[in-house]
């Protein structure tokens, strides 16, 4: 008996759990009268809009040439005037030879635009993408300040992570756009930027500072022995083992950020979680807006733990 | 070679000041092998890790070649690409091959070529007999093939001394001849090495002169003849009573 063959009851039971913890929502959801739009939803991930193509002036019709799922049309006024103008062959509204007149619409080009949830989604990845790369550089500065020699920098280290880590992050947010933002002149998405990234350099500091001092001291001193410095002993032996170590709670700090950088919407920055606001203001869809916004989110994150997971997997070789 | 003059390292510990090494004073001449053995706690291991400046030391001089660790212009730096260390832990790099064990500080310390080290540690490898585990991770290793790894690195660097803190407590025992081996060949070519070791054959068997230490200072001093058969102090006959 292998241990595969002895889990499927507890299986059975977590299907059973799930299954009934969705039922049970259902329910309830019945009970109260709210009309499901769910149609509504996806215009607001990429929409099919209709641009007019209008004549710019008095002219004739002179060809009309298809070009695959869409016509090209000649118009010209006497010999010095010409234009072509591409549309929708099944948006077509004149035919050749005829006389139109300035502003007379030809037909319509159909083009795909992304909708708020995606330029949302775009708003947070970049947001987060950037206070993380700040972060990151922010908190091992701040980490390997936090295991120096020398007391001001180990003192202004630890100042500036007690600080940030004893706030809420709203609060700094406020902060960073109302005080420092009016004082500095900054506009909203440095002030976001900046803030999310101080946010997040804290945490990672700590967790970079208990990473080097996991490695043992016999590392440290079997480099130092050989006659190497301090600064190569730190990037050739103590950091690349740290490194392994501090990469899964690095990556959940980092997943943390993507879901805290929803508290920027509070200074109108339209992210994901923003755009949700405000399509629910024009369509009164709440629950399917929340529980889409809440689905992306979930999606990142999940593929970010993916990619973290296989880093791992790649960075255990030497275990 | 080396010359310790009254070397004295204080502890402060929650029992109070402690003198890890209170006063110890001894030569070291070139090709010389000097095994230092005593109690644990006798300040023995301390006072090796002082010759290299891993421990900072409160008084006294330790002379390297003419260079004083007391010094405060001396560059540590450089007397330890001299000084050749092995520990009770091996330390190798975990996330490095065994090759790059040997080549890191080669290449960054004395900046030889990739080529240049390899070559080097390649040889070196050859004779602690591990060459075929080149590219093999430390983890892969038993304890005595880590430990010779660890004295092939430290042997890289073309080292004037070798210090070993007790090379062999850590191991199996059945690890521990292949590693005594290894450290006896070194004595025939003439290195110049202090031992802190509990290996009573090996002190026998290789050392020029041996320390006994403890409670920070150094008890007695001999040939191996001297003590193993005919020790002058009491606390000396103590403990050879209570190793041999």
């Amino acid at each position: 008996m292998n241990a595969t063959d002895k889990t499927w009851p507890w299986k059975l039971l977590l299907a059973v759990i799930l299954i009934g913890v969705a039922a049970g929502t259902w329910g309830a959801v019945q009970k109260i009268e709210y009309q499901w739009r769910w149609n509504r939803v996806p215009q607001y991930f990429a929409y099919l809009s209709e641009d007019a193509q209008k004549v710019p002036f008095d002219g004739q019709v002179t060809t009309i040439v298809p070009q695959g799922e869409d016509v090209a049309v000649t118009f010209v006024a006497g010999k010095a005037e010409k234009v072509v103008l591409t549309v929708a062959a099944d948006s077509l509204k004149v035919e050749e030879g005829e006389e139109l007149f300035a502003g007379d619409t030809v037909g319509f080009t159909k083009s795909w635009h992304l909708g708020p949830l995606m330029l949302g989604l775009w708003t947070t990845l970049w947001l987060s993408g950037v206070s993380s790369f700040f972060g990151l550089f922010l908190g091992l500065i701040t980490g390997l300040a936090r295991v120096s020699k020398n007391f001001t920098i180990r003192w202004i280290a630890l100042l500036y992570v007690e600080c940030i880590r004893g706030t809420p992050l709203l609060v700094q947010i406020f902060i960073a756009y109302f005080f420092l933002g009016t004082v500095f002149n900054l506009s909203r998405n440095v002030c976001g930027v900046g803030a999310l990234a101080l946010f997040a350099g804290a945490y990672v500091a700590e967790i970079v500072r208990a990473g080097i001092q996991s490695i043992s001291k016999g590392q440290t001193e079997a480099a130092r022995s050989l006659g190497m410095t301090a600064f190569q002993t730190m990037r050739d032996v103590v950091m690349p083992q740290a490194f392994k170590r501090i990469l899964p709670p690095l990556s959940g700090q980092f997943i943390s950020l993507i879901k805290d950088s929803s508290l920027v919407s509070v200074i109108a920055i339209t992210d994901l979680t923003k755009s949700g606001r405000e399509i629910i203001t024009s369509t009164f869809a709440t629950f399917e807006v929340w529980l889409i916004v809440a689905a992306m989110y979930l999606l990142v994150t999940s593929l970010l733990s993916q990619l973290v997971f296989y880093m791992e997997r790649r960075l255990a070789v030497s275990d | 070679m080396i010359k310790a003059q009254n070397v004295v390292k204080i502890f402060h510990g929650y029992s109070g000041v402690v003198r890890a090494v209170d006063g110890v004073s001894t030569e070291v001449a070139k090709g010389e092998v000097v095994v230092i053995i005593g109690p644990s706690g006798s300040g023995k291991s301390t006072f090796l890790r002082c010759i290299n400046g891993l421990e900072a030391f409160n008084e006294g001089h330790i002379i390297i070649d003419g260079v004083d660790l007391a010094n405060k212009k001396t560059n540590i730096n450089k007397v330890r690409a001299e000084v050749g260390m092995v520990f009770q832990q091996f330390n190798l790099f975990p996330h490095k091959t065994v090759l790059e064990n040997l080549t890191l500080a080669q290449r960054r310390v004395r900046k030889r070529s990739t080529k240049e080290a390899e070559e080097k540690a390649r040889m070196l490898l050859r004779k602690v007999g591990i060459h075929e585990k080149a590219d093999d991770f430390p983890s892969r290793l038993s304890g005595g093939q880590q430990q010779r790894v660890a004295i092939a690195r430290a042997l890289a660097m073309d080292p004037k001394v070798m210090l070993f803190d007790e090379p062999t407590s850590a191991l199996d025992p059945e690890m521990v001849g292949e590693v005594l081996d290894v450290m006896k060949q070194l004595a025939k070519e003439g290195m110049t090495m202090i031992v802190v070791t509990h290996e009573m054959g090996f002190a026998r068997e290789v050392a020029d002169r041996v320390i006994i230490m403890d409670e920070g200072k150094v008890v007695e001093v001999g040939t191996p003849e001297h003590f193993f058969t005919n020790p002058q102090e009491e606390r000396t006959k103590l403990f050879l009573k209570q190793v041999l």
